[in-house]
């Protein structure tokens, strides 16, 4: 019955957030260290900064309001809610998905994750590229044989 | 940084496994290396096209769960055992060394290790020397599909009782097996718990009652259209986890031997006894009261009449999900007691006589949670049943009203009204029917396939408004609608991006132009367009050149078409698996190509092709008797084709039937 107990997590870059234990539990890796007892107050959260701690923080907040709500409206509303949320710049989308990982944040992850996948559905592979600056490393007679395979052996 | 790589390899995996369509997998694995490598590793399915590329695609994906090689041609014992050898075979298959972009020191055989399922449907040149050594190669394979390979026997059925981890086995249309070899497969495999033996007429009760002595946890059975008799029913009644069956056309089995069923199979879930002449409700009320988990139950075209000691039971049947009663004889009172049925969902009445606007009414005043109904031939329903449907069963997505010809445009507005969920509507021979119809139905947007044969009396104007708003729409039949023209094609090709399998047959309007417009439609998978007067191989130029994914085309009758036409689809439609040319002005030259370069071609109907010689048919089977399954030629050929094109295409496994 501790819902009421705060912790207070500190950002890669040194500032702290007061948060409810029970948004912070959302986070498997803090849960973890919170029930090991090995995690001190402040809880050091590194490499996330302050700006996508903010941001993941008020994700937990919303989904752990939500389901505490009995209202089933809600479903509908927490989806459209995550949509919005993940409508941000793509650097910023990526350091979710880091933190997400290293907090282990199943919920959030697959959010982020799939957000990507959608962004680059229907692309081609330059655009692709494009979009992310990945450098094409095939070489020409790599890059045939895989067309070759894409189009004649197998779906 | 906003790369993408700078994301780790598990993370890239997860965002990987959100793309759901091949297309945009294909698309990824084509960006860089390391993409290319994700692909590599987490792609646990594939479907083979062409044998030249098998044991690389082997060798550069080890995670592999499941093989379909039911569409590639010239899988034979030959192909089977150069894929088992651990050395490369350069000389067999080309493309078959190494690739630079798959990494050194991969076993090539590590794909038998991982595979569990495989697929080989259809694939009649497999002999059961090649079926044994890959089952025993693949030690932890579950599950095997060898449907529609004709010639097996049990010689076959023998090599796939060497895969004791076997769990589940298809062998539909496995013609040639007989008892010995079902008894040899439940003595091989006792972990069986999915048994499809559809058309294995071969099969009887001695074979059944092996299976289920040897093979307790079976919980999949279908020996549709098996001679087997009662003596089977009680063989299967001792299956303690047996949750479907089905004895589609069993025309042997009657009630005594549904009551052996009723006292046994505790878990029972789902039954189909559709089509078995030997049955009566008395039987089914001894299975239903039997079995209160009950979900589906089929007793199409097998009951003349229902019951009302069968209908009472069906309201202890809490589960029943789905009934299906078609051809019974079904009154009033019947359709009260069905609802009492709340938690149907599906209702199968086709053919039913006695099917009134009044007893639909009382029906879907209980039953509110209908998603699909079946009211084939129900002559005497009009608008009036249609509204109440409508109106009660808000989450209707499939309606069948095929020759219900008192249904008019009345009924397309209360369902573009109420039901807006509709994904599947067919309206075939509805001849009340009309554009302003179309018009009213466009409003539901998640319409998905749409059958409209059989209706001269709607036009372009109609299937414009269909085009326009239903952008989810995959399938549509317009057999024999003479009012359809090119205008309806242009309309299509705008609106409906996703087409998959469109039927034009007889629509003898259509002209180049439209066909024109078809080569727009880039998912055109199945057209069937028999008859096309208008059409020439401008026409035909054109489609082929655009629908590189068709894969069936039937155009029978199309005797405008000239060589030119043909030339292109044997140049651009490479995907092409099914062909039927029949009474086409095809010459010599022109089926030679597309007989030789549709390297993907299973299945020709070459029937009164006026303009080509013997030679010309000698010539183009021979050049594709490799991988061709099955041909239909006329008779008259019979005695003009040498043995040695006869002979070959006999030994490949080739089907050739003679009109």
């Amino acid at each position: 019955m501790a819902t009421s107990r705060k912790v207070t997590l500190l950002s890669s870059d040194g500032e702290s957030f007061e948060v409810e234990q029970s948004v912070a539990v959302e986070s498997i890796t803090i849960k973890d260290s919170i029930e090991e007892g090995s995690a001190g107050n402040p809880i050091p959260v590194p490499k996330v900064n302050s700006k996508i701690l903010a941001k993941v923080i008020e994700y937990c907040k919303k989904h752990v309001e939500s389901a505490k709500a009995e209202d089933r409206v809600d479903d509908e509303d927490l989806v459209a809610w995550d949509a919005d949320f993940v409508k941000v710049d793509q650097a910023t989308l990526f350091d979710l998905i880091r933190a997400a990982n290293f907090l282990n944040i199943k919920s959030l992850l697959d959010l982020t994750c799939q957000t990507v996948a959608d962004m680059i559905k229907g692309k081609t592979p330059e655009e692709k590229r494009k979009t992310f600056t990945i450098r094409n490393d095939f070489t020409p007679e790599e890059e045939e044989e895989v067309r070759r395979e894409n189009q004649w052996a197998f779906e | 940084m906003a790369s993408l790589e700078s994301l780790t390899e598990d993370l890239l995996v997860r965002i990987y496994k959100g793309l759901a369509s091949d297309a945009d997998r294909k698309s990824w694995r084509l960006v860089c290396r390391d993409f290319h490598r994700i692909d590599a590793l987490t792609r646990s399915s594939l479907r083979v096209l062409r044998v030249e590329f098998l044991r690389s695609l082997l060798a550069n994906y080890p995670r592999l769960d499941t093989l379909d090689l039911s569409v590639c041609p010239r899988i034979d014992d030959g192909a089977v055992a150069v894929l088992l050898t651990s050395r490369g075979s350069p000389w067999a298959f080309p493309r078959a060394a190494a690739s630079s972009l798959s990494p050194p020191g991969r076993d090539p055989l590590a794909w038998t290790r991982g595979l569990r399922k495989l697929v080989l449907s259809r694939s009649t040149g497999l002999g059961h020397h090649g079926l044994e050594q890959v089952i025993r190669a693949c030690a932890y394979l579950e599950s095997v599909d060898v449907s529609h390979c004709c010639g097996f026997g049990d010689r076959e059925a023998a090599a796939l009782s060497c895969g004791a981890r076997l769990r589940e086995v298809k062998m539909d249309k496995c013609l040639g097996v007989t008892d010995v070899g079902l008894a040899k497969i439940a003595v091989g495999c006792g972990r069986l718990e999915k048994v499809s033996l559809k058309w294995c007429m071969e099969i009887g009760d001695l074979g059944v009652d092996l299976l289920c002595n040897k093979c307790v946890d079976l919980k999949f059975l279908d020996l549709s259209y098996l001679k087997v008799t009662n003596d089977s029913l009680q063989s299967i009644g001792s299956l303690p986890k047996l949750e479907v069956l089905a004895l589609v056309g069993c025309s042997l089995i009657d009630d005594t031997g549904l009551q052996f069923l009723g006292g046994g199979c505790p878990l029972l879930r789902v039954i189909d006894m559709s089509r078995c002449n030997g049955i009566s409700s008395c039987g089914l009320v001894s299975v239903a009261k039997g079995h209160e988990g009950l979900v589906q139950l089929n007793a199409s075209y097998s009951l003349t009449e229902c019951s009302s000691i069968l209908l009472r039971c069906f309201k202890d049947l809490k589960n029943l999900n789905a009934i299906k009663i078609d051809g019974a004889r079904v009154s009033d009172s019947a359709f009260k007691a069905l609802s009492n049925c709340t938690s149907l969902v599906e209702i199968g009445l086709g053919k039913c006589i006695g099917a009134t606007n009044l007893g639909l009414m009382r029906l879907v005043s209980g039953c509110v949670n209908l998603r699909v109904l079946d009211l084939t031939c129900c002559h005497s329903i009009t608008d009036a049943a249609i509204f109440a449907i409508s109106d009660s069963c808000r989450n209707l997505t499939c309606l069948k009203l095929e020759s219900c010809n008192m249904i008019t445009e009345k009924s397309l507005y209360y369902l573009g009204s109420f039901c807006l969920l509709l994904e599947e509507l067919d309206l075939t021979d509805c001849g009340g029917i009309n554009d302003t119809g179309l018009e009213y139905l466009s409003n539901c947007l998640e319409l998905s396939c749409l059958k409209l044969a059989l209706c001269p009396t709607i036009s372009d104007k109609g299937l414009g408004h269909i085009a326009s708003k239903c952008r989810k729409i995959c399938e549509i039949d317009l057999y024999r609608c003479n009012g359809i023209g090119d205008d309806a094609l242009a309309a299509l090709s705008s609106g409906c991006k996703k087409l998959r399998r469109l039927n034009l047959s007889y629509c003898s309007d259509v002209t180049d132009r439209g066909m024109e417009y078809l080569g727009q439609l880039e998912e055109l998978w199945d057209l069937e367009m028999r008859s096309l007067f208008n059409v020439t191989g401008v026409g035909l130029m054109a489609l082929a050149a655009g629908c590189k994914r068709l894969a069936d085309l039937d155009m029978k009758y199309c005797e405008n078409v000239d060589d030119s036409g043909f030339w292109a689809l044997a140049y651009y439609a490479r995907n092409l698996r099914q062909i039927n040319l029949s009474h086409c002005n095809i010459s010599n030259m022109g089926l030679c190509m597309v007989m030789s370069n549709l390297t993907r071609l299973q299945e020709a109907k070459l029937v009164h092709l006026n303009k080509v010689t013997v030679e010309g048919f000698e010539l183009a089977l021979r050049t594709c008797w490799v991988r061709i399954k099955k041909v239909k030629l006329l008779a008259a050929l019979r005695f003009k084709l040498s043995s040695d094109v006869r002979e070959t295409l006999h030994s490949r496994g080739c089907k050739i039937r003679w009109d």
